[in-house]
């Protein structure tokens, strides 16, 4: 005889115990809809946790480039810099006489009329 | 017979015995009630591969011992994780459980078992519980008989010196 004096339990525990036990079979032959749910969720949500950091990881570590920052922004920020556009150019071309020629022939001013405003300074 | 009426076979033959097999070793029949079913549920689980080699009772003890000695192992990591020991936690639920129905005597003898070594304390609650015998705990436990007894033993005299310095 199993020497059990010293333990005791609730009264008609083992009738209850073995109803439950007996649900065993039923329960695993038909497992909840959030049970079979579950490891799918479990992936999607990990997917979308890795989506979600590697982004967030991207953005903080690599420098914003323009098409990140908007072309609007940039302008802004150029404007606001060199308001007046007195900052040469970063990457300047040599101006050629060529193209002086050219742009007082688009502008309307003849050589005469740039002679006479030099003539009027030099006085 | 159906695999349903084996299983039910199984919980009427081996549902008590498992119960107060695991409830030695984790001292709360709240725990024990959890753990019962959770040996039921392995049990079932693998009942379709169980070709009965070996006898079902060893089978089924089998499963209940190893269960148990999971559950402290849990016990033992949540323990340490409060600062605290296995062997405290015991004590405490042997004091305070409140189906423990057993004298000084038999709390003093639950509160030395559950300090022994873990091979030890299969073998005592195996052999002085539920009575087993050797031959049969060989089985259970995969262990020489000469082993068990000497495992039995140094339990004994452990429990012996260990209520002795509790007088």
């Amino acid at each position: 005889m199993i020497r059990k004096m010293d333990i005791s339990t609730p009264e008609g525990y083992f009738e209850t115990l073995q109803e439950r036990l007996r649900l065993i079979p039923s329960r695993r032959q038909r497992p909840s809809v959030v049970r079979r749910l579950s490891p799918y969720v479990a992936i999607a949500a990990s997917i979308v946790l890795a989506a979600v950091l590697g982004n967030f990881i991207l953005k903080t570590t690599a420098a914003p480039s323009e098409e990140d920052l908007g072309w609007e922004y940039v302008s802004y920020l150029a404007q606001s810099l060199d308001p007046d556009g007195i900052l040469p150019p970063q990457e300047s071309e040599e101006m050629t006489s060529g193209d002086i020629v050219a742009y007082l022939i688009n502008e309307g001013i003849s050589v005469e009329q740039l002679n006479a405003y030099y003539n009027e300074e030099d006085d | 017979m159906t695999l349903e009426e084996r299983f039910n076979e199984i919980i009427r033959d081996y549902s008590e015995r498992v119960y107060y097999h695991v409830r030695r070793f984790v001292n709360s029949h709240e725990d024990a009630d959890d753990l019962v079913q959770e040996i039921f549920l392995k049990v079932w689980n693998a009942l379709p591969s169980f070709r009965g080699e070996a006898q079902t009772y060893t089978w089924i003890y089998r499963i209940a011992t190893n269960e148990a000695l999971n559950a402290l192992r849990r016990e033992k990591v949540r323990a340490a994780l409060r600062f605290s020991s296995l062997d405290e936690v015991m004590e405490r639920r042997i004091d305070s459980d409140p189906w423990f129905s057993g004298d000084a005597a038999q709390r003093a003898l639950s509160k030395a078992v559950a300090r022994l070594p873990e091979k030890q304390r299969q073998v005592f609650i195996l052999r002085y519980y539920d009575e087993m015998p050797y031959e049969q705990m060989s089985k259970v436990l995969d262990t020489s008989v000469g082993a068990l007894k000497a495992s039995y033993h140094l339990a004994q005299e452990k429990i012996r010196a260990a209520l002795g310095e509790g007088d």
